[in-house]
Parts: structure tokens; sequence; C-alpha cells
């Protein structure tokens, strides 16, 4: 009787031991915060969907990047400023070579076509230039 | 600077893109009878016959410069002290001669302000009509010739019919509205709306706002990602994404009780979200911790 009520005891406390120990081990996992990009992307609608980069792929834009003379460090922080679609766009623009730059270089070939469509109002690189409506 | 190219090139070589252009003169012609832009049938909304944003400065840009020195310009409007070469060290490629847009985004959240796009007239209009000057992206040039650039819409008349910008390369930029949007048209119609955190765009989804927040604590601004969240809850009070932000930077900046306060505001809207209720629970450990 005396053995059995002591077996009773153990089992009891081995399961409370337990069952302390799966309740910490719950909270023990959740030891971050959970971050406000995720929860947006999970309940707000996102443009975003569908680009979806690796860090291989990362890396590779990275290369890019250094490649148009930045140096590596601060690559690898302009890409944490971006997000996946907008680290595609980069790829997108080296490809395309569409960098916002301005009026010097342009050539002369097309000097004179420029002065035309400016006069036609196609477009507007010279400031010497009057548009005819 | 342009004429330096005059040189270049011997006289008799004109002959072909002179007559070149005498064929595009002609088509020109034809499609310069184009109508001019009619706000009734282009807008879907309400703006003011015109509107000017005062005191974004002219900053003439250096070499090649003219995305960051828009960018200096909007942040100078907001009254920071950013020049055009402070941007250029986030911003600007030199291998490429120029600022790629992703890194005209990146640069103005580095830099602690709200950086959202915009494509549309509507938003463009009704943003300069707020006061918010807009940055665009322009091809000045043709389709076969770029002219790539940034400009700083500062304001429109639909009487005069006229866009007016800051340019970087010139002083203001005057354009007929045609004009503009074919050149912003070649340009995909991408703006960027550069604010600072406690200042909100009127005509831009609350997500992507909320999206450049979250982007701003990406990049460690969290106390400018604090300000847009606790500006966004006033404005949007009934969505619990903005206190959860909101806590979330408060905490990030060892705010603990601050970040509290925000995660019950979060849970007073939506009781049912587990992510509010496992972050305060958190939150509520530390405290008791």
């Amino acid at each position: 009787m005396g053995y059995l009520n002591l077996t009773k005891k153990g089992v009891a406390i081995v399961l409370s031991a337990q069952l302390l120990l799966a309740t910490q081990a719950v909270t023990m996992a959740q030891a971050e915060m959970l971050g406000t990009d995720a929860a947006i992307s999970k309940y707000a609608a996102h443009a975003d969907r569908g680009f979806l980069l690796n860090e291989l792929q990362r890396d590779d834009v990275q290369a890019a990047i250094v490649a148009q003379g930045v140096d590596p460090a601060e690559a690898a922080q302009r890409l944490a400023a971006l997000s996946d679609a907008e680290v595609a766009s980069i790829v997108m623009q080296i490809e395309d070579g569409s960098a916002g730059a301005d009026i010097i270089g342009t050539l002369f070939t097309v000097f004179i076509i420029l002065l035309v469509t400016d006069i036609l109002c196609f477009t507007r690189i010279f400031n010497f230039t009057r548009c005819v409506r | 600077m342009l004429y330096a190219y005059l040189q270049l090139y011997p006289l008799r070589s004109l002959n072909g893109p002179i007559r070149r252009v005498a064929g595009l003169l002609v088509l020109g012609w034809l499609a310069a009878c184009a109508p001019p832009f009619d706000p009734d049938t282009r807008l879907g909304v309400d703006v003011p016959t015109r509107a000017a944003v005062a005191g974004v400065p002219l900053i003439k840009q250096d070499a090649f410069y003219c995305g960051p020195t828009s960018i200096a310009m909007v942040m100078q409007w907001a009254g920071r002290a950013v020049t055009q070469q402070d941007v250029a060290a986030l911003a600007f490629s030199p291998g490429a001669e120029g600022t790629y847009l992703a890194d005209m985004i990146g640069s103005s959240r580095r830099l602690g302000h709200l950086a959202v796009q915009v494509s549309t007239f509507d938003q463009l209009l009704s943003e300069i009509a707020a006061g918010h000057p807009v940055i665009v992206f322009q091809n000045l040039g043709l389709g076969i010739a770029p002219v790539w650039h940034y400009g700083v819409v500062t304001g429109y008349d639909f009487g005069r019919d006229e866009v007016y910008l800051n340019s970087g390369q010139m002083d203001q930029m005057v354009m007929p509205f045609a004009l503009f949007e074919r050149t912003w048209r070649r340009g995909d119609f991408w703006g960027l709306l550069v604010l600072p955190p406690d200042e909100l765009p009127v005509r831009v989804a609350q997500t992507d706002v909320l999206s450049a927040a979250a982007a701003l604590e990406r990049v460690g601004q969290v106390r400018a990602a604090e300000m847009l969240y606790e500006t966004g809850a006033a404005r949007w009070p009934d969505n619990w994404l903005w206190p959860f932000g909101l806590g979330n930077a408060r905490y990030a900046q060892g705010d603990l009780r601050g970040a509290r306060r925000a995660l019950r505001r979060a849970r007073a809207i939506d009781p049912t979200i587990p992510e509010v209720r496992a972050n305060l629970a958190h939150v509520e450990r530390e405290l008791a911790g």
C-alpha cells in the first residue's frame, strides 16, 4: 500500500515536472519578437509577391553592383535596404543601361535629332529650345 | 557642354542625319497635333487648377548626379541638411554613370525618410496639391536615344498648360503637360515620394506606406519607423498592423512599456491575431522578469 502510494506520488511529480518543462519549452521557443515585415506580408496584400530571391541570387546581384564601381560593403548595405522586387529592378536596369544621369554624354549624331524633337515638344534636352505648341 | 561634340564629326557626315531628321520632322508635325492634356478626362480625382510646393531648393547638380540631387532637394525641403554628395555615397553607381531606381528608394530609407512609389497622374497631382514634391524618372530623349533624368515636380497649372520641375541641370524647368507626359511615359511613369516620417502621402495605398515603414525598420532607422507607425496609427485607427509595428519599433529601442502600450492597442483592435498576442506576451514576460 505504502509502496503504491509512493509510486503514485512519483508519477505525479514526474508528470508535473514534464508539464512544467513543456510549457517552459513553448515559451522558450519564442525567444524573439515576431517581425512587422512578416506580419505585413501575411496579413496585407503585397505587390512584391512572386519576387523571391535566394541568398545566392542576391550574391549575384551584389557582384553586379560591385562591377558598377560600388564598394562591396556599400553594395551589401544597399541590397539590405531593398525588397526582392526592388533588387530585381536593379538587375533589369543594369541590363538595359537606364540609370538616371543627364544630358552629359549625348552624342552629336542624336544632337540634331533631339534638337528638332525638342522643338516639336517630343523631348526636352536643351534649355535654349522653345517648344512649339 | 554639348557644343564640344560639334567638332567631333566632319560636316559631310551630316547628310544622312539631315535626311532622317527631315523624315522625323514630317512625322513630328503629324504627331504634334495630339490634343493637349485634358484634366477632366485624364484624371480620376479632383485636384485644384493650379498648385505649387513652396520651399524646394534649386541645387545645381554635379555631373551625372541628377538622382542624388533630386533626393537632396526634397530632403532639404523637409528641413534636413543633406547634400547631393551624402546621397550619392548611398545611391550612385559610378560604372553606370547614374543612379538606379531601387537605389533612389534605398538611399532615402537609409537617410530615415518614408519612400513610396507613385505611378499615375492622379497620384502625382494630388501629392503636389497636398504640398508634397514628387521625384520623377524621365527619358528626356527618345526611345532610340535615351537621356535618362530625375527631376522634382514642384507644381503645375492646367490654365497655362505647364508642369514645373526642379531639374538639377537648369534652374526651373517648365514643360507643357503633353511633353511632360511623353518624357514621364518613357520613364515608365516612375515617381517617388520622399517624405519625413511624420508626414503621410495623400494618395498612396495604405499597404505601400506600411511596407515603407517596415523597410525603415529593416535598414535600422527604428526611430523614423516608430514615428511613421505612430503617424499611420492616427490616420488609419482600424488597422492593428500600425500599433503592432509601433510596438515592435519601440521594443527594438528598448522601450518595453511603450511597446506594451502599443501592442495592447493592437490587441484591442483585433484580439484574434496570434502575432500580436505572442509579442505582447513576450514583452510582458520581459517586464515581469
